[in-house]
């Protein structure tokens, strides 16, 4: 309306218009409104709301009751089974983190060259992305089963994989990198893909062998790619819930209560709606950090 | 000549071979579920890995029991994924012109804070939204599943990436012809850009489907509830029935792996965007 307007005085340029009717100065701000109520409403006022709660005692149904200033977060500090939720937390997202990385960079490092079956192996490695972690914790509740489990029958072991304290984290962590492995295939396939052929053909006019490329031409090229995936890796590591929940329950005693696990047993175990906000917070710290520390790496090492 | 031919091929069946542990382990997980889902339960039982005979009764019961009743719970998840996935089909398609094609007050300071939300992880929020939705009385019905997943930043960042693609000289020619902004999007800019609306679509409807941690805790009667609540539940209603619970992880699956197979381009497109938050 106004562009049609201002085409009619013959100084006034359609990019220079100066005055805009009043619906194109609210237009943007319609086709923004959808997204933005839904923003306000489920993200940032619970993220407001979260920090509010963890500075208080809560009832039972979480209505704030006595303001409690940073004493949840204080009384946590002071807990050793925070300590201990940290700490496997950290233990769980290293060994998810690189594992994930390893089992992708060897399917994708499998998948490289044409020959007849690439396409079939090549779907699967990616095959996990699509699972959702509910059912595949289900499918692996039944493979690690204490009795008639498909590792023990393969092993002849009778170990309870998932109520053994030795053996629940390594279990869930295991769990976690087949989830895991299909972004890790996707990514490092792509990386892969990146890495010109020229420093492959003179490297092997040089004589050199398959693990010498690998380890002076397509590891540094993809250096970029693997730090990327890391830090995927890490940030969806902490996030774990459903793994965790149906394979382990935290347990047995703490030993897989990772954060997330004990932002839901403060909540609706033991109702204290406070501390899992204080957690929460604590939570979203960490990858806090963990996405700056990536943002401040990129821009120093983008180079090939 | 031939001696390189010989070598190359050797190369590709080495290849080959090498790729099998690796793709057993992938595999195995899937393939063990689908054989005990049609074990005979006393086999299951004697660690048989392979079953002498295909059982379908664990199937017809999960479908047909009163007690897992997964035709409903298939029906919600379908019904959940589907609008979730048209939902932010439009509100992502929305504000991602805005922010591709207009120019308006606050549009920097705007975008970075849809860019913020990626860094916000949803299990940081998840015990205000519940005590939210508990207050007004959502828990237990579809809206509570639906209405705060109808947008995403990873949505808006993806089409926007998508518009900036097309020429401003497009839009400036459209309105200078006439075409309001609604038009120009309606009859332009969407159909020009089915491909990123398919890598959308896939990735929100596969993710809607998988989600685990908001509907279990919102939804208790299980006329709400959706099948990855549906499939854990197998487990607390009979812990004895291995059988059962396999063939409800095979139910569950065959969506989400039909997406995987038949999408699979729009599919891994969705989640390169996806992932690029961080």
């Amino acid at each position: 309306m106004s562009l049609t307007d201002s085409l009619k005085t013959p100084t006034a340029k359609p990019r220079t218009r100066i005055k805009k009717g009043f619906y194109a100065t609210i237009e943007p701000y319609l086709f923004l409104l959808p997204a933005f109520t839904i923003f306000a409403l489920f993200l940032f006022y619970p993220f407001g709301r979260t920090i509010y709660l963890s500075t208080y005692l809560t009832d039972k149904l979480g209505n704030a009751k006595v303001f409690w200033g940073l004493r949840n977060y204080t009384d946590l500090f002071s807990s050793s089974s925070f300590w201990a939720s940290v700490g496997v937390t950290f233990q769980f997202v290293a060994i998810v983190a690189f594992g994930g990385l390893i089992v992708g960079l060897t399917t994708s490092l499998l998948t490289t060259r044409k020959y007849p079956g690439v396409t079939f192996a090549s779907a699967s490695y990616a095959m996990p992305v699509a699972i959702a972690s509910a059912a595949a914790s289900m499918a692996f509740r039944m493979i690690l089963h204490p009795t008639n489990g498909l590792l023990n029958i393969l092993l002849g072991t009778q170990v309870n994989w998932t109520g053994d304290p030795k053996w629940a984290l390594f279990s869930v962590s295991m769990v976690t990198i087949w989830l895991a492995s299909g972004i890790n295939f996707i990514f490092i396939s792509a990386g892969l893909r990146g890495v010109p052929d020229e420093l492959y053909e003179s490297a092997s006019i040089d004589g050199a062998g398959y693990w010498r490329k690998l380890v002076s031409i397509t590891l540094p090229s993809i250096s970029p790619t693997l730090f990327f995936q890391i830090i995927i890796n890490i940030i969806s590591a902490f996030q774990s819930f459903s793994q965790i929940r149906l394979l382990t329950q935290g347990g047995p005693g703490d030993a897989t209560n990772v954060i997330v696990y004990a932002i839901y047993r403060d909540a609706f175990f033991n109702f204290r709606f406070g501390t899992a906000a204080a957690r929460s917070i604590i939570l979203f710290v960490i990858v806090l950090i963990i996405t700056l520390i990536q943002f401040s790496f990129e821009k120093r090492s983008v180079h090939y | 000549m031939a001696s390189l031919a010989a070598r190359r091929n050797l190369n590709k069946l080495g290849n080959m071979l090498l790729n099998i542990p690796m793709l057993l382990l992938i595999l195995a997980p899937l393939i063990y579920t689908l054989l005990i889902s049609v074990m005979p339960a006393d086999e299951i039982y004697q660690n048989v890995l392979i079953p002498s005979s295909i059982n379908l009764n664990n199937y017809s019961k999960a479908f047909t029991h009163p007690a897992y009743n997964f035709l409903t719970f298939i029906r919600n998840s379908f019904i959940v994924s589907t609008s979730v996935m048209l939902g932010q089909m439009v509100t992502c398609s929305l504000a991602a012109f805005a922010f591709a094609f207009l120019d308006f007050r606050g549009k920097k300071w705007l975008f970075i804070l849809v860019l913020a939300t990626m860094m916000v992880p949803g299990e940081a929020t998840i015990i205000a939204n519940y005590l939210t939705v508990a207050r007004w009385g959502w828990l237990d019905s579809f809206q509570v599943l639906i209405v705060p997943y109808l947008t995403s930043a990873m949505g808006i960042f993806l089409m926007r990436q998508n518009y900036l693609t097309f020429s401003r000289e497009l839009h400036e020619a459209a309105q200078i012809d006439g075409c309001n902004n609604p038009r120009f999007m309606a009859s332009i800019v969407v159909p020009l850009s089915r491909p990123a609306l398919g890598a959308l679509g896939a990735y929100v409807f596969l993710n809607t489907w998988n989600q685990y941690m908001w509907p279990l805790l919102v939804t208790n009667s299980s006329s709400f509830r959706t099948v990855q609540i549906g499939i854990s539940m197998l487990y607390d209603i009979d812990a004895e029935s291995l059988g059962l619970m396999m063939a409800g992880v095979v139910i569950v699956i065959v969506p989400s792996l039909s997406i995987f197979i038949f999408m699979q381009k729009q599919l891994i497109n969705g989640l390169m965007a996806g992932a690029v938050k961080g």
